[in-house]
Protein backbone atom coordinates (compact mmCIF):
# COMPACT_ATOMS: atom_id res chain seq x y z
CA UNK A 1 0.00 0.00 0.00
CA UNK A 2 1.33 3.28 -0.90
CA UNK A 3 1.13 5.81 1.60
CA UNK A 4 -0.76 9.03 -0.04
CA UNK A 5 -1.03 11.39 3.20
CA UNK A 6 1.46 11.37 5.90
CA UNK A 7 0.75 13.77 9.42
CA UNK A 8 4.02 12.96 11.34
CA UNK A 9 3.45 14.53 14.92
CA UNK A 10 1.73 17.71 13.33
CA UNK A 11 1.56 20.88 15.34
CA UNK A 12 0.30 24.46 14.72
CA UNK A 13 -0.21 27.07 16.96
CA UNK A 14 -1.31 30.66 15.88
CA UNK A 15 0.54 32.31 18.29
CA UNK A 16 -0.48 31.33 21.49
CA UNK A 17 -3.62 29.85 20.37
CA UNK A 18 -4.16 26.38 19.73
CA UNK A 19 -4.59 25.00 16.25
CA UNK A 20 -3.71 21.19 16.46
CA UNK A 21 -1.56 19.39 18.49
CA UNK A 22 0.78 16.22 17.56
CA UNK A 23 -1.42 15.20 14.55
CA UNK A 24 -0.49 11.56 13.36
CA UNK A 25 -2.07 9.53 10.73
CA UNK A 26 -1.76 8.14 7.03
CA UNK A 27 -4.16 7.59 4.61
CA UNK A 28 -3.40 5.14 1.65
CA UNK A 29 -3.91 5.09 -2.07
CA UNK A 30 -7.37 4.43 -3.14
CA UNK A 31 -8.41 5.33 0.33
CA UNK A 32 -11.95 7.58 1.63
CA UNK A 33 -10.66 8.86 4.93
CA UNK A 34 -13.39 10.78 7.14
CA UNK A 35 -12.19 13.47 9.38
CA UNK A 36 -14.91 14.43 11.68
CA UNK A 37 -14.75 16.65 15.14
CA UNK A 38 -17.05 19.16 15.99
CA UNK A 39 -16.12 23.29 14.91
CA UNK A 40 -12.84 24.58 15.68
CA UNK A 41 -11.41 21.28 16.25
CA UNK A 42 -8.44 21.84 13.33
CA UNK A 43 -9.87 19.48 10.54
CA UNK A 44 -9.65 22.65 8.44
CA UNK A 45 -6.24 24.01 9.94
CA UNK A 46 -5.14 20.37 8.87
CA UNK A 47 -6.06 20.40 5.58
CA UNK A 48 -4.38 23.95 5.11
CA UNK A 49 -1.34 22.96 6.13
CA UNK A 50 -0.90 19.77 3.48
CA UNK A 51 -2.07 22.66 0.87
CA UNK A 52 0.87 24.91 2.11
CA UNK A 53 -1.21 27.84 2.87
CA UNK A 54 -0.22 28.01 6.48
CA UNK A 55 2.99 26.29 7.86
CA UNK A 56 3.48 23.95 10.60
CA UNK A 57 4.99 25.23 14.28
CA UNK A 58 6.43 21.41 13.95
CA UNK A 59 6.16 17.63 12.36
CA UNK A 60 5.88 16.33 8.87
CA UNK A 61 3.24 16.98 6.59
CA UNK A 62 4.01 14.51 3.54
CA UNK A 63 1.74 13.82 0.61
CA UNK A 64 3.01 11.60 -2.40
CA UNK A 65 5.99 10.96 -0.25
CA UNK A 66 7.56 14.44 -0.68
CA UNK A 67 7.36 17.36 1.72
CA UNK A 68 4.34 19.25 1.17
CA UNK A 69 5.57 22.55 2.43
CA UNK A 70 8.91 22.35 0.44
CA UNK A 71 6.67 20.74 -2.84
CA UNK A 72 3.93 22.21 -2.72
CA UNK A 73 3.63 23.92 -6.31
CA UNK A 74 4.38 20.55 -7.79
CA UNK A 75 2.27 18.29 -5.59
CA UNK A 76 -0.42 20.80 -6.20
CA UNK A 77 -0.63 19.61 -9.88
CA UNK A 78 -2.36 16.28 -8.31
CA UNK A 79 -4.21 17.70 -5.79
CA UNK A 80 -8.18 18.95 -5.90
CA UNK A 81 -9.43 20.78 -3.11
CA UNK A 82 -13.01 21.38 -2.45
CA UNK A 83 -13.52 24.60 0.76
CA UNK A 84 -16.73 24.46 2.61
CA UNK A 85 -17.39 27.76 1.21
CA UNK A 86 -16.13 29.43 -1.84
CA UNK A 87 -14.74 32.36 -3.17
CA UNK A 88 -14.14 33.53 -6.83
CA UNK A 89 -13.33 36.79 -8.76
CA UNK A 90 -16.31 38.72 -9.31
CA UNK A 91 -16.83 39.80 -12.88
CA UNK A 92 -15.94 36.90 -14.19
CA UNK A 93 -18.25 33.92 -16.29
CA UNK A 94 -17.87 30.84 -14.65
CA UNK A 95 -16.03 29.24 -18.31
CA UNK A 96 -13.80 32.03 -17.87
CA UNK A 97 -12.75 30.83 -14.12
CA UNK A 98 -12.67 27.55 -14.88
CA UNK A 99 -10.91 27.92 -18.02
CA UNK A 100 -8.70 30.30 -15.56
CA UNK A 101 -8.02 27.52 -13.54
CA UNK A 102 -7.48 24.77 -15.83
CA UNK A 103 -4.58 27.12 -17.56
CA UNK A 104 -2.38 26.39 -14.41
CA UNK A 105 -2.35 22.41 -14.94
CA UNK A 106 -0.35 20.89 -17.58
CA UNK A 107 -2.29 19.07 -19.14
CA UNK A 108 -5.52 20.04 -21.30
CA UNK A 109 -8.86 20.32 -19.20
CA UNK A 110 -11.26 21.51 -21.64
CA UNK A 111 -13.19 18.03 -22.37
CA UNK A 112 -13.21 17.06 -18.78
CA UNK A 113 -14.84 20.49 -17.29
CA UNK A 114 -17.77 20.08 -19.86
CA UNK A 115 -18.26 17.02 -18.67
CA UNK A 116 -18.21 17.76 -14.99
CA UNK A 117 -20.06 20.73 -15.51
CA UNK A 118 -22.88 18.65 -17.48
CA UNK A 119 -22.98 16.09 -14.86
CA UNK A 120 -23.49 18.87 -11.94
CA UNK A 121 -26.09 20.56 -14.48
CA UNK A 122 -24.05 24.09 -14.12
CA UNK A 123 -24.65 26.85 -16.33
CA UNK A 124 -21.26 27.63 -17.59
CA UNK A 125 -22.19 30.97 -19.33
CA UNK A 126 -23.20 33.04 -16.19
CA UNK A 127 -21.36 35.30 -14.07
CA UNK A 128 -20.26 33.97 -11.11
CA UNK A 129 -21.68 36.95 -8.62
CA UNK A 130 -24.92 36.25 -10.11
CA UNK A 131 -24.89 32.83 -8.54
CA UNK A 132 -26.85 31.11 -5.70
CA UNK A 133 -24.45 30.27 -2.83
CA UNK A 134 -25.40 26.24 -4.08
CA UNK A 135 -24.56 26.69 -7.61
CA UNK A 136 -21.02 28.75 -6.76
CA UNK A 137 -20.46 25.42 -4.89
CA UNK A 138 -20.72 23.47 -8.09
CA UNK A 139 -18.25 25.80 -9.48
CA UNK A 140 -16.02 24.61 -6.79
CA UNK A 141 -16.76 21.21 -7.42
CA UNK A 142 -15.82 21.41 -10.91
CA UNK A 143 -12.83 23.83 -9.92
CA UNK A 144 -11.45 20.95 -7.71
CA UNK A 145 -11.86 18.37 -10.22
CA UNK A 146 -11.29 19.47 -13.45
CA UNK A 147 -7.39 18.64 -13.87
CA UNK A 148 -8.40 14.69 -12.99
CA UNK A 149 -6.35 15.21 -9.28
CA UNK A 150 -5.17 11.90 -7.96
CA UNK A 151 -6.02 13.27 -4.16
CA UNK A 152 -8.74 15.20 -3.19
CA UNK A 153 -9.06 16.97 0.13
CA UNK A 154 -12.74 18.06 0.81
CA UNK A 155 -13.40 20.25 3.57
CA UNK A 156 -17.05 20.11 4.51
CA UNK A 157 -17.95 20.25 0.61
CA UNK A 158 -22.05 19.46 1.36
CA UNK A 159 -22.94 22.34 2.74
CA UNK A 160 -25.39 24.23 0.24
CA UNK A 161 -25.54 21.56 -2.00
CA UNK A 162 -29.61 20.48 -1.69
CA UNK A 163 -29.89 16.36 -1.50
CA UNK A 164 -30.68 15.78 -4.97
CA UNK A 165 -27.03 17.65 -5.70
CA UNK A 166 -25.67 15.96 -2.32
CA UNK A 167 -26.25 12.50 -3.54
CA UNK A 168 -24.71 13.52 -7.44
CA UNK A 169 -21.46 14.74 -5.73
CA UNK A 170 -21.39 11.47 -3.77
CA UNK A 171 -21.68 9.28 -6.64
CA UNK A 172 -18.97 11.41 -8.60
CA UNK A 173 -16.56 11.59 -5.40
CA UNK A 174 -17.57 7.60 -5.11
CA UNK A 175 -16.82 7.70 -9.08
CA UNK A 176 -13.46 9.46 -8.58
CA UNK A 177 -12.53 7.07 -5.57
CA UNK A 178 -13.43 3.74 -7.56
CA UNK A 179 -10.66 5.04 -10.11
CA UNK A 180 -7.70 5.08 -7.40
CA UNK A 181 -8.18 8.96 -6.07
CA UNK A 182 -7.67 8.69 -2.04
CA UNK A 183 -10.12 10.73 -0.58
CA UNK A 184 -9.66 12.91 2.49
CA UNK A 185 -13.38 14.34 3.91
CA UNK A 186 -13.61 16.18 6.14
CA UNK A 187 -16.76 17.27 7.80
CA UNK A 188 -18.86 17.61 11.10
CA UNK A 189 -21.57 15.79 9.70
CA UNK A 190 -21.18 11.96 10.53
CA UNK A 191 -24.09 10.40 8.73
CA UNK A 192 -22.04 11.56 5.39
CA UNK A 193 -19.50 10.38 6.63
CA UNK A 194 -20.91 6.74 7.18
CA UNK A 195 -21.93 6.71 4.00
CA UNK A 196 -18.55 7.55 2.18
CA UNK A 197 -15.52 6.45 3.49
CA UNK A 198 -13.63 3.18 4.83
CA UNK A 199 -11.76 4.92 7.91
CA UNK A 200 -12.09 8.00 9.97
CA UNK A 201 -10.55 9.77 12.25
CA UNK A 202 -11.69 11.68 14.77
CA UNK A 203 -9.74 14.98 15.77
CA UNK A 204 -11.33 16.91 19.09
CA UNK A 205 -9.38 20.10 20.32
CA UNK A 206 -6.68 19.95 18.53
CA UNK A 207 -5.73 16.00 18.89
CA UNK A 208 -6.76 13.16 17.21
CA UNK A 209 -8.69 11.16 19.74
CA UNK A 210 -9.56 7.77 17.44
CA UNK A 211 -8.45 6.46 13.88
CA UNK A 212 -9.97 3.36 12.86
CA UNK A 213 -12.04 1.50 10.56
CA UNK A 214 -15.90 2.63 10.16
CA UNK A 215 -17.14 -0.86 10.53
CA UNK A 216 -14.33 -1.73 13.63
CA UNK A 217 -15.30 1.66 15.35
CA UNK A 218 -19.41 0.41 15.00
CA UNK A 219 -19.34 -3.29 15.13
CA UNK A 220 -16.52 -4.63 17.22
CA UNK A 221 -15.75 -1.56 19.69
CA UNK A 222 -19.29 -0.32 21.31
CA UNK A 223 -22.27 -2.15 22.09
CA UNK A 224 -24.95 0.07 23.55
CA UNK A 225 -26.62 -2.16 25.95
CA UNK A 226 -30.37 -0.87 27.67
CA UNK A 227 -31.41 -3.16 30.75
CA UNK A 228 -34.85 -3.34 32.05
CA UNK A 229 -34.77 -4.29 35.86
CA UNK A 230 -36.01 -3.39 38.99
CA UNK A 231 -33.85 -2.21 41.38
CA UNK A 232 -31.42 -1.97 39.88
CA UNK A 233 -29.09 0.97 40.91
CA UNK A 234 -26.78 2.10 37.43
CA UNK A 235 -23.57 1.29 39.98
CA UNK A 236 -23.36 -2.10 39.27
CA UNK A 237 -22.34 -1.98 35.74
CA UNK A 238 -19.31 -0.26 36.79
CA UNK A 239 -16.89 -2.51 34.72
CA UNK A 240 -13.48 -1.54 32.69
CA UNK A 241 -15.15 -0.39 29.61
CA UNK A 242 -18.26 0.94 30.47
CA UNK A 243 -19.36 4.56 29.46
CA UNK A 244 -21.84 7.17 30.02
CA UNK A 245 -24.17 4.94 32.17
CA UNK A 246 -27.43 6.50 32.20
CA UNK A 247 -30.59 5.71 33.62
CA UNK A 248 -34.18 6.55 32.42
CA UNK A 249 -37.43 5.29 34.43
CA UNK A 250 -37.01 1.95 34.75
CA UNK A 251 -33.74 1.12 32.42
CA UNK A 252 -30.21 1.84 32.72
CA UNK A 253 -28.27 2.19 29.15
CA UNK A 254 -24.63 2.76 28.78
CA UNK A 255 -21.85 1.80 25.80
CA UNK A 256 -19.31 -0.73 26.60
CA UNK A 257 -16.23 -1.74 24.95
CA UNK A 258 -14.08 -4.91 25.51
CA UNK A 259 -14.94 -8.84 26.22
CA UNK A 260 -18.36 -9.27 25.49
CA UNK A 261 -18.62 -12.56 27.91
CA UNK A 262 -17.06 -10.26 30.93
CA UNK A 263 -20.25 -8.08 30.63
CA UNK A 264 -22.87 -11.00 29.66
CA UNK A 265 -21.27 -12.83 33.12
CA UNK A 266 -22.16 -9.49 34.89
CA UNK A 267 -25.67 -9.16 33.23
CA UNK A 268 -26.28 -12.52 34.61
CA UNK A 269 -26.44 -11.46 38.35
CA UNK A 270 -29.18 -9.85 37.95
CA UNK A 271 -33.15 -10.89 37.27
CA UNK A 272 -33.63 -8.65 33.94
CA UNK A 273 -37.32 -8.07 32.53
CA UNK A 274 -35.73 -6.74 29.15
CA UNK A 275 -32.14 -6.16 27.41
CA UNK A 276 -31.60 -4.97 24.17
CA UNK A 277 -27.77 -4.56 22.56
CA UNK A 278 -27.61 -2.41 19.69
CA UNK A 279 -24.34 -1.10 17.47
CA UNK A 280 -24.29 2.37 18.19
CA UNK A 281 -24.94 4.96 15.49
CA UNK A 282 -21.27 7.07 14.15
CA UNK A 283 -23.12 10.07 15.74
CA UNK A 284 -22.93 8.04 19.38
CA UNK A 285 -19.73 7.13 19.07
CA UNK A 286 -18.91 10.59 18.13
CA UNK A 287 -20.64 12.36 21.48
CA UNK A 288 -19.03 9.99 23.59
CA UNK A 289 -15.02 10.96 22.25
CA UNK A 290 -16.66 14.36 23.20
CA UNK A 291 -17.54 14.28 26.37
CA UNK B 1 1.52 34.56 -18.14
CA UNK B 2 -2.28 33.85 -17.56
CA UNK B 3 -2.35 35.86 -14.29
CA UNK B 4 -0.30 38.91 -15.61
CA UNK B 5 -3.42 38.82 -18.21
CA UNK B 6 -5.60 38.07 -15.70
CA UNK B 7 -4.40 41.25 -13.76
CA UNK B 8 -4.57 43.55 -16.54
CA UNK B 9 -7.87 42.32 -17.35
CA UNK B 10 -8.91 43.00 -13.28
CA UNK B 11 -7.08 46.56 -13.25
CA UNK B 12 -8.49 48.19 -16.86
CA UNK B 13 -11.25 50.23 -15.36
CA UNK B 14 -8.91 51.64 -12.81
CA UNK B 15 -6.39 52.31 -15.15
CA UNK B 16 -9.20 53.81 -17.59
CA UNK B 17 -10.47 55.96 -14.49
CA UNK B 18 -6.16 57.12 -13.66
CA UNK B 19 -5.93 58.21 -17.04
CA UNK B 20 -8.71 59.80 -17.27
CA UNK B 21 -7.94 62.07 -14.43
CA UNK B 22 -4.15 62.70 -15.08
CA UNK B 23 -5.29 63.74 -18.95
CA UNK B 24 -7.97 66.22 -17.68
CA UNK B 25 -5.60 67.35 -15.39
CA UNK B 26 -3.30 68.46 -17.92
CA UNK B 27 -5.24 69.72 -20.48
CA UNK B 28 -7.08 71.72 -17.94
CA UNK B 29 -3.73 72.94 -16.85
CA UNK B 30 -2.35 74.18 -20.15
CA UNK B 31 -5.48 75.52 -20.82
CA UNK B 32 -4.70 77.88 -17.78
CA UNK B 33 -1.35 78.49 -19.06
CA UNK B 34 -2.49 80.09 -21.61
CA UNK B 35 -2.82 83.28 -19.29
CA UNK B 36 0.59 83.15 -18.63
CA UNK B 37 2.31 82.38 -21.56
CA UNK B 38 4.72 85.20 -22.67
CA UNK B 39 3.20 87.49 -19.71
CA UNK B 40 6.02 89.38 -18.19
CA UNK B 41 3.68 90.87 -15.64
CA UNK B 42 2.78 87.36 -14.16
CA UNK B 43 6.50 87.05 -13.44
CA UNK B 44 6.54 90.52 -11.65
CA UNK B 45 3.45 89.29 -9.34
CA UNK B 46 5.97 86.43 -8.64
CA UNK B 47 8.26 88.14 -7.49
CA UNK B 48 6.13 89.71 -4.81
CA UNK B 49 5.53 86.14 -2.85
CA UNK B 50 8.11 84.83 -0.37
CA UNK B 51 10.93 82.86 -1.12
CA UNK B 52 9.96 79.88 0.52
CA UNK B 53 6.70 79.39 -1.11
CA UNK B 54 8.15 79.92 -4.29
CA UNK B 55 10.95 77.41 -3.33
CA UNK B 56 8.01 74.87 -2.45
CA UNK B 57 6.27 75.46 -5.85
CA UNK B 58 8.86 74.97 -7.57
CA UNK B 59 8.55 78.57 -9.14
CA UNK B 60 12.04 79.92 -8.47
CA UNK B 61 13.40 77.22 -10.96
CA UNK B 62 11.39 77.67 -13.59
CA UNK B 63 10.00 80.50 -16.03
CA UNK B 64 6.15 80.22 -15.79
CA UNK B 65 5.45 82.00 -19.01
CA UNK B 66 7.33 79.42 -21.06
CA UNK B 67 5.88 76.35 -22.13
CA UNK B 68 8.74 74.38 -20.50
CA UNK B 69 8.65 76.18 -17.23
CA UNK B 70 5.30 76.03 -16.73
CA UNK B 71 5.43 72.01 -17.03
CA UNK B 72 8.58 72.37 -14.78
CA UNK B 73 6.03 73.66 -12.13
CA UNK B 74 3.43 71.17 -13.00
CA UNK B 75 5.39 68.54 -13.11
CA UNK B 76 5.19 67.45 -9.30
CA UNK B 77 1.60 66.99 -9.43
CA UNK B 78 1.49 65.00 -11.95
CA UNK B 79 3.47 62.86 -9.97
CA UNK B 80 2.24 63.18 -7.02
CA UNK B 81 -1.12 61.96 -8.90
CA UNK B 82 0.83 59.07 -10.78
CA UNK B 83 2.37 58.00 -7.64
CA UNK B 84 -0.92 57.57 -5.78
CA UNK B 85 -2.03 55.80 -8.28
CA UNK B 86 1.00 53.04 -8.39
CA UNK B 87 0.82 53.03 -5.36
CA UNK B 88 -2.79 52.36 -5.02
CA UNK B 89 -1.72 49.85 -7.37
CA UNK B 90 0.59 47.67 -5.56
CA UNK B 91 -0.73 47.70 -2.41
CA UNK B 92 -4.13 46.43 -3.73
CA UNK B 93 -3.01 43.76 -6.17
CA UNK B 94 -1.70 41.32 -3.16
CA UNK B 95 -3.89 42.43 -0.79
CA UNK B 96 -7.22 41.84 -2.74
CA UNK B 97 -6.78 38.22 -2.86
CA UNK B 98 -7.00 38.14 0.95
CA UNK B 99 -9.77 40.74 1.29
CA UNK B 100 -12.33 38.83 -1.64
CA UNK B 101 -10.86 35.62 -0.05
CA UNK B 102 -10.13 34.30 -3.65
CA UNK B 103 -6.27 33.41 -2.08
CA UNK B 104 -7.64 29.93 -1.08
CA UNK B 105 -8.19 29.69 -4.49
CA UNK B 106 -5.25 30.74 -6.36
CA UNK B 107 -2.73 29.36 -4.09
CA UNK B 108 -4.07 26.17 -4.06
CA UNK B 109 -3.24 25.85 -7.81
CA UNK B 110 0.30 24.27 -8.64
CA UNK B 111 2.15 27.66 -8.74
CA UNK B 112 4.53 29.38 -6.08
CA UNK B 113 3.45 32.09 -3.49
CA UNK B 114 6.79 34.17 -5.59
CA UNK B 115 5.41 33.22 -8.75
CA UNK B 116 2.34 34.82 -8.14
CA UNK B 117 4.34 38.02 -6.57
CA UNK B 118 6.35 38.14 -9.77
CA UNK B 119 3.49 38.08 -12.11
CA UNK B 120 1.36 40.85 -10.35
CA UNK B 121 4.22 43.00 -9.81
CA UNK B 122 4.78 42.58 -13.94
CA UNK B 123 0.86 43.33 -14.54
CA UNK B 124 1.30 46.33 -12.13
CA UNK B 125 4.39 47.89 -14.02
CA UNK B 126 3.03 47.53 -17.35
CA UNK B 127 -0.28 49.34 -16.04
CA UNK B 128 2.24 52.04 -14.53
CA UNK B 129 4.29 52.24 -17.97
CA UNK B 130 0.54 53.01 -19.67
CA UNK B 131 -0.23 55.51 -17.35
CA UNK B 132 3.10 57.31 -18.37
CA UNK B 133 2.62 56.68 -22.14
CA UNK B 134 -0.42 58.41 -21.76
CA UNK B 135 1.08 61.17 -19.89
CA UNK B 136 3.12 61.93 -22.68
CA UNK B 137 1.42 61.52 -25.66
CA UNK B 138 -1.47 64.26 -23.66
CA UNK B 139 1.48 66.21 -22.82
CA UNK B 140 2.88 66.36 -26.28
CA UNK B 141 -0.62 67.36 -27.52
CA UNK B 142 -1.85 69.81 -24.86
CA UNK B 143 1.68 71.64 -24.94
CA UNK B 144 2.02 71.53 -29.10
CA UNK B 145 -0.46 74.46 -29.68
CA UNK B 146 2.52 76.79 -28.15
CA UNK B 147 5.00 75.69 -30.30
CA UNK B 148 7.53 73.85 -28.08
CA UNK B 149 11.29 73.78 -29.10
CA UNK B 150 13.50 70.64 -28.75
CA UNK B 151 14.50 71.23 -25.48
CA UNK B 152 10.52 70.87 -24.34
CA UNK B 153 10.33 67.65 -25.79
CA UNK B 154 14.05 66.74 -23.94
CA UNK B 155 12.68 67.93 -20.87
CA UNK B 156 9.29 66.71 -21.14
CA UNK B 157 10.72 63.09 -22.15
CA UNK B 158 13.25 63.07 -18.89
CA UNK B 159 10.07 64.04 -16.50
CA UNK B 160 8.38 60.70 -18.10
CA UNK B 161 11.17 59.21 -17.14
CA UNK B 162 11.07 60.37 -13.55
CA UNK B 163 7.10 59.54 -12.84
CA UNK B 164 7.83 56.25 -14.11
CA UNK B 165 10.83 55.87 -11.77
CA UNK B 166 8.54 57.62 -9.14
CA UNK B 167 5.71 54.91 -9.44
CA UNK B 168 7.76 52.15 -9.26
CA UNK B 169 9.08 53.27 -5.59
CA UNK B 170 5.62 53.55 -4.58
CA UNK B 171 4.79 50.76 -6.34
CA UNK B 172 7.15 48.60 -4.72
CA UNK B 173 6.77 50.03 -1.29
CA UNK B 174 2.56 49.55 -2.51
CA UNK B 175 3.28 45.38 -3.11
CA UNK B 176 5.65 45.05 0.13
CA UNK B 177 2.56 46.36 2.41
CA UNK B 178 -0.08 43.88 0.52
CA UNK B 179 2.46 41.00 1.25
CA UNK B 180 3.47 42.05 4.89
CA UNK B 181 0.45 43.36 6.36
CA UNK B 182 -2.29 41.03 7.25
CA UNK B 183 -4.57 44.06 8.10
CA UNK B 184 -5.44 44.10 4.51
CA UNK B 185 -8.42 46.33 4.56
CA UNK B 186 -6.25 49.28 5.46
CA UNK B 187 -3.21 48.18 3.34
CA UNK B 188 -3.81 51.07 0.36
CA UNK B 189 -4.82 53.80 3.36
CA UNK B 190 -1.38 53.13 4.68
CA UNK B 191 0.27 53.59 0.91
CA UNK B 192 -0.88 56.94 0.24
CA UNK B 193 -0.96 58.14 3.90
CA UNK B 194 2.96 57.36 3.04
CA UNK B 195 2.77 58.51 -0.19
CA UNK B 196 1.36 62.04 1.19
CA UNK B 197 3.66 62.46 4.16
CA UNK B 198 6.81 62.23 1.52
CA UNK B 199 5.30 64.46 -0.50
CA UNK B 200 4.81 67.18 2.45
CA UNK B 201 8.27 65.84 3.48
CA UNK B 202 9.66 67.13 -0.29
CA UNK B 203 7.97 70.34 -0.05
CA UNK B 204 9.31 71.19 3.48
CA UNK B 205 13.01 70.32 2.73
CA UNK B 206 12.46 73.01 0.34
CA UNK B 207 11.64 75.50 2.98
CA UNK B 208 14.22 75.42 5.59
CA UNK B 209 17.88 74.43 5.36
CA UNK B 210 17.67 72.62 8.46
CA UNK B 211 15.16 70.01 6.90
CA UNK B 212 17.66 69.58 4.21
CA UNK B 213 18.01 65.82 4.54
CA UNK B 214 14.45 64.99 3.95
CA UNK B 215 15.43 64.99 0.29
CA UNK B 216 16.79 62.10 0.99
CA UNK B 217 13.31 60.46 2.69
CA UNK B 218 11.54 61.36 0.09
CA UNK B 219 11.43 59.60 -2.96
CA UNK B 220 9.54 63.12 -4.56
CA UNK B 221 12.88 64.69 -3.90
CA UNK B 222 14.71 62.01 -6.34
CA UNK B 223 12.96 63.22 -9.15
CA UNK B 224 12.83 66.82 -8.57
CA UNK B 225 12.02 68.69 -11.53
CA UNK B 226 13.93 71.70 -10.67
CA UNK B 227 16.76 69.39 -10.59
CA UNK B 228 15.66 67.52 -13.72
CA UNK B 229 15.82 71.03 -15.89
CA UNK B 230 18.97 72.19 -14.13
CA UNK B 231 20.84 68.65 -14.55
CA UNK B 232 19.16 67.27 -17.56
CA UNK B 233 19.01 64.27 -15.50
CA UNK B 234 18.63 62.25 -12.62
CA UNK B 235 21.22 63.01 -10.07
CA UNK B 236 23.14 60.03 -9.42
CA UNK B 237 22.73 59.47 -5.24
CA UNK B 238 18.77 59.46 -6.57
CA UNK B 239 19.09 56.55 -8.75
CA UNK B 240 21.50 54.64 -5.80
CA UNK B 241 18.51 55.75 -3.33
CA UNK B 242 15.70 54.33 -6.08
CA UNK B 243 17.30 51.36 -6.70
CA UNK B 244 17.54 50.33 -3.23
CA UNK B 245 14.02 51.11 -1.97
CA UNK B 246 12.71 49.05 -4.97
CA UNK B 247 15.24 46.23 -4.15
CA UNK B 248 14.74 46.09 -0.13
CA UNK B 249 10.65 46.86 -0.73
CA UNK B 250 10.49 43.96 -3.21
CA UNK B 251 12.70 41.30 -1.29
CA UNK B 252 10.88 42.04 2.29
CA UNK B 253 7.47 41.68 0.03
CA UNK B 254 9.39 38.26 -1.93
CA UNK B 255 10.34 37.19 1.93
CA UNK B 256 7.56 38.34 4.17
CA UNK B 257 4.87 36.82 1.52
CA UNK B 258 6.25 33.37 0.84
CA UNK B 259 6.86 33.28 4.78
CA UNK B 260 3.89 34.03 5.97
CA UNK B 261 0.87 32.03 7.50
CA UNK B 262 -2.29 33.00 4.82
CA UNK B 263 -6.20 33.25 6.05
CA UNK B 264 -9.48 33.40 4.11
Amino acid sequence: MTVVIEAEKLTKYYGKARGIIDVSFQVNEGELFGFIGPNGAGKSTTIRLFLGLIYPTSGKARIFGQDAIRNGPQLRQDIGYLPSEVFYYEGMKVIDLLKYSASFYKKDCTKRIYELADYMELELNRRIEDLSYGNKKKVGIVQGLLHSPRLLFLDEPTSGLDPLMQRKFFDLIRRENAQGVTVFFSSHILSEVQRLCNRVGIIREGRIVEIADIRTLQQNNYKKIRVYADGVEPNAFQLPGVTNIEKANNSIHFFYKGDINLIMRKLSEFNLMDITIEEPTLEEIFMHYYE
Amino acid sequence: MNIVLRELRAYFKSLLIWSTIIILFIVVGVSKFSAFANNPEMLAILDAYPPAVLDALNLRAFNLTTITGFFGVMHVYYTLLAGVAAAMWGSDIIAKEERDKTVDFILTLPITRQRLITAKTVAAIINCAVLVLLIWVASRLAAAPYNPDAEFYRFLALQMQSIFILMLIFLAIGIFLGCALRRYKRVTAIAVALLLSTFFMSSLSDMDERLDFLKYVSPFKYVDAGMLYREGRIEGIYWVLTLLLILVSMTAAYVTYTRRDIYA
